[in-house]
Order: structure tokens, then sequence, then C-alpha cells
């Protein structure tokens, strides 16, 4: 893990939330700009799982590292399964799908902040 | 969301995957993953600790991706199982959120239903309850 890293996910995440919200709220479906957000979201998730994988590998040992792994594998399959559910029936509720899994994103990196702590 | 499909007998079905259900879906969706994890990890890697807290863990588990997979199929039958699943899920994080109130020893590690579900802003214990709503909302029409 790194923090610059991490805050950039939960900003980026902050933005999905409430863009997804805005666009349930004004009864439209996720536009186009929106969807490439969601996927620049994911890219910058899969890039901090990859970084804090290659950092388990080179031998950093959190706390609890079980469930730290968990975190980074389930953290990167959000944002595809809610962007395929969010736009295989379009419509206000397709925003609320991709703030739910923006928010699990956002919840997720605070926790991994949190367990990415060396054993003692 | 206008279209209402007509079955053969007539009677209108109303689909649990459709709409606000799309939305609830996700959130079981996402408790299904977490939920599995959680306990996948608790199962493999300490299970001695609190084998009791985390086989609830587990059936939690079980009951999140039942309640995710037949709202999502939103067939007849799968709605019967959907009910099952998640009334089981209410009386599982009324049940659990009390006795590890009442008896914290029993559960000395966590799980997504302890204390109602405060570790995850006890949407535990309000997800049931918008789970029944919404079978209730598309209930098919009484013949």
């Amino acid at each position: 893990m790194i923090d610059a890293l991490a805050y950039v996910v939960i900003a980026l995440a902050a933005v999905a939330v409430i863009w997804g919200l805005v666009t349930a709220v004004t009864n439209r479906p996720p536009g186009k700009a929106q969807l490439l957000f969601a996927a620049g979201l994911e890219i910058v998730t899969v890039v901090q799982s990859i970084i804090a994988v290659a950092k388990l590998a080179g031998g950093f040992r959190p706390v609890e590292l079980a469930t730290t792994i968990g975190y980074l594998i389930v953290i990167v399959i959000l944002i595809p399964i809610a962007w395929f559910w969010a736009n295989a029936e379009r419509s206000r509720f397709s925003g609320i799908v991709l703030a739910v899994a923006a928010l699990a994103v956002l919840a997720m990196t605070l926790r991994l902040l949190v367990l990415w702590t060396p054993a003692a | 969301m206008t279209d209402v499909p007509t079955q053969p007998t007539g009677a209108t079905v109303r689909k649990t995957n459709s709409g606000a259900g799309r939305a609830l879906i996700a959130v079981y969706g996402i408790f299904a993953l977490a939920a599995t994890a959680r306990a996948s990890v608790q199962l493999l890697t300490k299970f001695e600790q609190a084998p009791l807290a985390y086989l609830l863990s587990a059936l939690a588990a079980a009951v999140y991706i039942v309640a995710t997979i037949t709202l999502a199929r939103g067939t007849r039958a799968s709605r019967r199982l959907a009910l099952i699943a998640i009334i089981i899920e209410l009386l599982g994080v009324i049940t659990v959120g009390t006795l590890s109130v009442l008896d914290p020893e029993a559960f000395p590690r966590a799980t997504v239903w302890s204390v109602y579900g405060i570790g995850y802003g006890f949407v535990p214990l309000v997800l049931p309850i918008l789970g029944l709503a919404w079978l209730w909302h598309t209930r098919p029409a009484s013949r």
C-alpha cells in the first residue's frame, strides 16, 4: 500500500459515489463520462492492489495477512461487476449500483490502510 | 420498467430483478462477497479460536449468496427461496445481534451480524427489511 495512492482511490471513489447518486436523483442512467470515470477508478484500484501484492511478495507482513489478501482481491472485482449490472438494465438505479460499489471500494481502502500495519 | 411480462396463466409478474431491485441486489451482492471472503479467511486460518462465530459467518455468507442469486433470477420459484433466505437473514441478525449484546463472551470474534451489524453501518439489519419490503412490493397479483 502507498498512502498517497490510497487517498487518490478514496477521492475518486467518493466522486463516483456522489456522481452515481446525482444521476439517480435526477432520474438519468449513467452517461459515458460517468462510466469512463468508473473505469478510471477501477484502473487505479487495480494498480493499488498490484503494488500491495508486490510488497507482500517482497516480504512485507501485515498483522492480518489472509484478511489483507482477501481485501486486495475483492476490491478489484467490485467495479467490473457493478459496471455489468448497471448496464444490463439502464435506469436511474444504475447510478445507485455504481455508487454502492464505489462506496464499498472507498470503505475497503480505508480498512486496508488500517490493516497495512507490520506484524510485530 | 413499464412493460410488465404476463405469464400464460394471465397473472402478472413484477420481477424482483428490475428497477429499484437492481440496487438492492447490488448491496446483497457486496454482502455476499464480503461475508464469503470473511468467512473463508476465518474458517481457513483461525477456526479453533471461535468456532461458533465463524460458523455463523459461513451461514451468513450462504444466506447472502442465496438471496443475491434468487433476487437476481427473479422467477416465481426463486422468489420463494429468496423469501426463505431473507427471513433467515432477519432472524440471524436479530438473534446474533441480541446475543452478542447480552453475552459478548459467546462471540469473542466479530461476525457480520454482531451487534446488529455495527461493523457494517447497521446495513445488515436494514437489508433484510428492505428485502422483505421489495418482495412484498413485487408480489404477484392475486388471481
